[in-house]
């Protein structure tokens, strides 16, 4: 059983959240329009752990494609303008790209993890969060303290409250 | 920053979502010009040549490379406003930013595969291209990644990744929007685009991060890619190719041609899509003053390099200056420093860096300069490269000029698809440049 | 694993292949040439060089892998004419080698600059970092008219559009020179035995044609002459081909 709370203002809604967490609800999303810096910190969301799969992506990008260049060149011994077979120059700027290369995959898989997306399955949600609506999801709260919840979030000026099934 | 006042966060989402689902006359007559553009000047040449052979445009033996490089360069370049300059400007948080972002990232995302395509148009064989990448095959064959034709595929193919991946993760909550305002079948479809997104708090928190990141990654990379292309040249000996300079030349001329894109781009942006509300003074006055900044340090590194080469002083260089400011190319050359050094000064002045026809005309002259500045590079060069006996000249066949224009043809049928499949304008970073709606107010 | 370190090593240094058994060398007697084109002419029919034909010669698309440069001096009446042959110079540390995304072009063990055709894909980067200009491209599939067709050399390849081609010292002989060799159990190919076309065909005897690494070889006795100079020698291209200069009076 899910309770969703709308509002049309930033700061009831702000509010509203600050009231839940401060008041032991732990399992709550907040639907906004736009990023909220402050939503965020209600939530205590500090530094995204998605800076180590970065790290990681550029470390194994940089092995690799150092690797890569290194391997490639000496399955054939093809010597080319009287350069060295292992010509380190050369090889760096190839580093140099698959740094990048595995840094941005390795984030994109680290965002995937992280916010748990793509996740198609019907979560609670209300069209009009994507457009100038911010709404409260309150989850996981039965009988007396999913009533609890309701009067938080009416205290703190929502347009409107909804129950809804989990798994709808 | 709204020339026409504050819209309010709903206007936002009907104003630019509007311009994806409702489609008229106009936009399909466009369409349909640009693709058989595309078609007739740009493909049908093209396989005319794959059957007859390269010789069917004009390059011969004194120069083998030819206008298909140069624009390869061009559209390269053309590409480096967008992606370089949007991550420069998140990560500085500049507000003017927000509204001509996604478009940009687009020109870039679009240019690149132009100049991908230039690639193939330029290749002698172009059905063996694949052996130019590191995929494992049953010979056990691998590039040669001493050349700086392979720190190209490996740079390009990087830059693609990223710009891809950049301007799709930065739509994400977009096209949560356009799911949310459409139905039937395109519903579907943003519901997979838009993975799910609801816009929770923690989905804004790692998309910021992730999109830092991101941004971190692809500014380094952008210069990468165009310090690489010039490396294409810079690695050889030819005089005129062989100077150092080429890597900030070319990136910054990449830059300046690219933003001179932009306000190209903005322009037609605000005329058929009525962006006027979003794209207003402030961008173009920005756009005008970062034009003139990079037209000086364009024109510093074009001085330079001529004193350069005259400072050097060998004969082979010498031989191949005089014939880039006198010989057969000479006219092109003093165009395009009439257009890319003196034309763009006249926007020091507010009256003409403030009206959009001006700011049109010169933005596309600085393209015309900087698509010549490619050619001039490519074709005055190799002539003249070390034995007199070899010297010679080179003209572009029709085959080239007509690639040329479908090369323009390709890309802006790209951008006609690219506006009605992603919104033009980032929804939520416009929101977030807009005062928060308060209970008092 | 010491192997493997000495080997990284030995990969590291640039120039390693210095010690092979052959080391392919021309020289050229300025003195000599006469400008006759015998060269060019034995080097089209060896090579199977495809004849384009007025128009694309024209459009400067000709095919010659070895070609007379000729060189005016001063003005008329007071004027001399010089020629020098002009072709791939097979250097030690090739500009176009390096060049090649997919090793078309490489340093083989005699010392040779080769060109792979099947694996060219015609990016044409070689023929720009060439300083001698020496590359030639096929802009045309050619095709040979009745009955030219008939005296194509079978040891040859035959190009189709879309590939860079250019001097092989024609290795094709090497080749059957060294495989003679070995059926005679013999380690060297002997001195005169690779005579490529060009050399063959020359009325003066102005080209010499060996293998440097042989002291006793006549190439190099010719090598140390004063007279020799390397063309382009400040591009440190390292070139293959010694020229003697023309002796003035």
């Amino acid at each position: 059983m899910a309770i969703m709370g709308t509002f049309a203002f930033e700061e009831d809604f702000l509010a509203a959240a600050k009231n839940l967490t401060s008041s032991g609800f732990d399992n709550i999303s907040l639907l906004s329009p736009l990023p909220l810096e402050e939503a965020q910190e209600v939530l205590g969301l500090g530094k995204s752990p998605v800076r180590h799969y970065s790290l990681a992506g550029a470390i194994f990008g940089a092995i690799s494609g150092f690797a890569m260049a290194v391997a490639t060149s000496l399955v054939f011994i093809l010597p080319t303008g009287g350069r060295a077979i292992i010509t380190i120059p050369p090889f760096l700027i190839i580093t140099y790209e698959m740094t990048i290369l595995f840094g941005v995959l390795f984030t994109l898989v680290g965002f995937h993890f992280i916010s748990g997306l793509p996740a198609w399955s019907d979560r609670p949600y209300l069209s009009s969060a994507s457009v100038d609506k911010f709404v409260v999801v309150v989850e996981g709260a039965d009988g007396e303290q999913a009533a609890r919840a309701e009067t938080i979030i009416r205290d703190a000026g929502a347009d409107e409250v909804r129950h809804v099934e989990d798994g709808q | 920053m709204f020339d026409h006042g504050q819209p309010s966060y709903a206007d936002v989402n009907k104003d630019i979502i509007s311009t994806m689902l409702e489609t008229g006359p106009k936009y399909w007559t466009l369409l349909g010009i640009t693709v058989s553009v595309a078609g007739i000047c740009f493909f049908m040449p093209w396989f005319y040549q794959l059957i007859v052979g390269v010789g069917a445009a004009g390059m011969n033996r004194n120069a083998v490379w030819g206008s298909y490089l140069s624009n390869f360069i061009f559209w390269i370049g053309l590409s480096h406003s967008g992606t370089l300059l949007s991550a420069v400007l998140h990560i500085t948080n500049s507000p003017w930013r927000k509204a001509i972002y996604r478009s940009a990232e687009a020109m870039t995302l679009f240019s690149l595969m132009t100049a991908a395509m230039f690639v193939m148009v330029h290749l002698g064989r172009v059905w063996f291209v694949h052996w130019s990448f590191p995929i494992p095959n049953q010979m056990g064959l691998w590039p040669n990644f001493r050349s700086p034709l392979m720190f190209d595929v490996m740079a390009i193919t990087t830059y693609l990744t990223a710009s891809s991946i950049f301007i799709y993760m930065g739509s994400v909550p977009d096209f949560a929007a356009v799911r949310d305002a459409s139905t039937g079948l395109r519903r579907r479809l943003y519901t997979i685009f838009s993975f799910g997104w609801r816009g929770t708090a923690r989905e804004w928190h790692t998309l910021g991060w992730a999109y830092t990141f991101f941004a971190v990654f692809v500014i380094p990379l952008a210069v990468s890619v165009h310090s690489i292309v010039s490396w294409d040249f810079a690695l050889s000996a030819v005089p005129g190719f062989h100077h150092t300079i080429f890597a900030p030349y070319f990136v910054t001329g990449a830059i300046y041609s690219g933003t001179a894109g932009i306000v190209t781009v903005m322009y037609c942006l605000r005329k058929f899509l009525n962006f006027e509300r979003y794209i207003g003074q402030v961008h173009l006055d920005s756009l005008g003053k970062l034009l003139i900044t990079l037209s000086l340090i364009w024109t510093y590194i074009n001085i330079l390099e001529l004193f350069s080469t005259w400072y050097g002083g060998t004969s082979f260089e010498l031989e191949a200056l005089s014939f880039k400011l006198t010989g057969f190319y000479a006219p092109l050359y003093w165009e395009m420093l009439l257009f890319c050094a003196f034309v763009p000064l006249l926007m020091l002045f507010k009256k003409i860096r403030w009206s959009w026809n001006k700011m049109l005309v010169i933005s596309i002259l600085i393209n015309i300069g900087m698509l010549t500045e490619r050619f001039i590079i490519v074709a005055t060069s190799q002539p003249r490269k070390f034995l007199p006996g070899a010297f010679g000249y080179y003209v572009p066949s029709w085959i080239e000029f007509s690639i040329t224009v479908g090369s323009f043809a390709i890309f802006a049928t790209l951008f006609l698809i690219f506006i009605k499949w992603v919104p033009a304008i980032s929804l939520y970073e416009v929101k977030e440049t807009l005062r928060p709606l308060r209970r008092d107010a | 694993m010491s192997t493997i370190v000495e080997k990284l090593r030995q990969y590291s240094k640039p120039g390693y292949y210095d010690k092979f058994d052959y080391h392919w060398t021309m020289t050229i007697d300025l003195d000599r040439c006469t400008g006759c084109e015998a060269c060019v002419v034995a080097c089209q029919a060896e090579n199977n060089l495809p004849i384009v034909g007025e128009e694309r010669f024209a459009e400067n698309r000709e095919i010659k892998w070895i070609r007379i440069e000729r060189y005016w001096e001063g003005e008329y009446p007071d004027i001399k004419m010089g020629f020098i042959p002009m072709l791939c110079q097979q250097c030690d540390d090739a500009p176009c080698e390096t060049a090649c995304p997919v090793y078309a072009t490489y340093h083989n063990q005699d010392g040779l600059n080769t060109q792979i055709y099947n694996r060219c894909i015609g990016t044409r980067t070689c023929a720009v970092y060439c300083p001698y200009e020496v590359r030639y491209f096929n802009w045309f599939t050619y095709t040979w008219d009745e009955p030219l067709e008939q005296q194509l050399n079978p040891d040859v390849t035959v190009r189709e559009k879309g590939v860079m081609e250019k001097c092989t010292f024609c290795i094709q002989r090497i080749r059957i020179a060294k495989d003679n060799a070995k059926d005679d159990n013999r380690r060297r190919v002997r001195d005169g035995e690779v005579v490529p076309a060009c050399v063959q065909s020359c009325p003066t005897e102005a080209l010499v044609f060996g293998n440097s690494n042989d002291p006793e070889a006549k190439v190099s006795k010719m090598m140390k002459s004063p007279r020799g100079y390397k063309v382009l020698e400040e591009l440190h291209t390292t070139p293959s081909i010694v020229y003697l200069t023309k002796v003035q009076s």
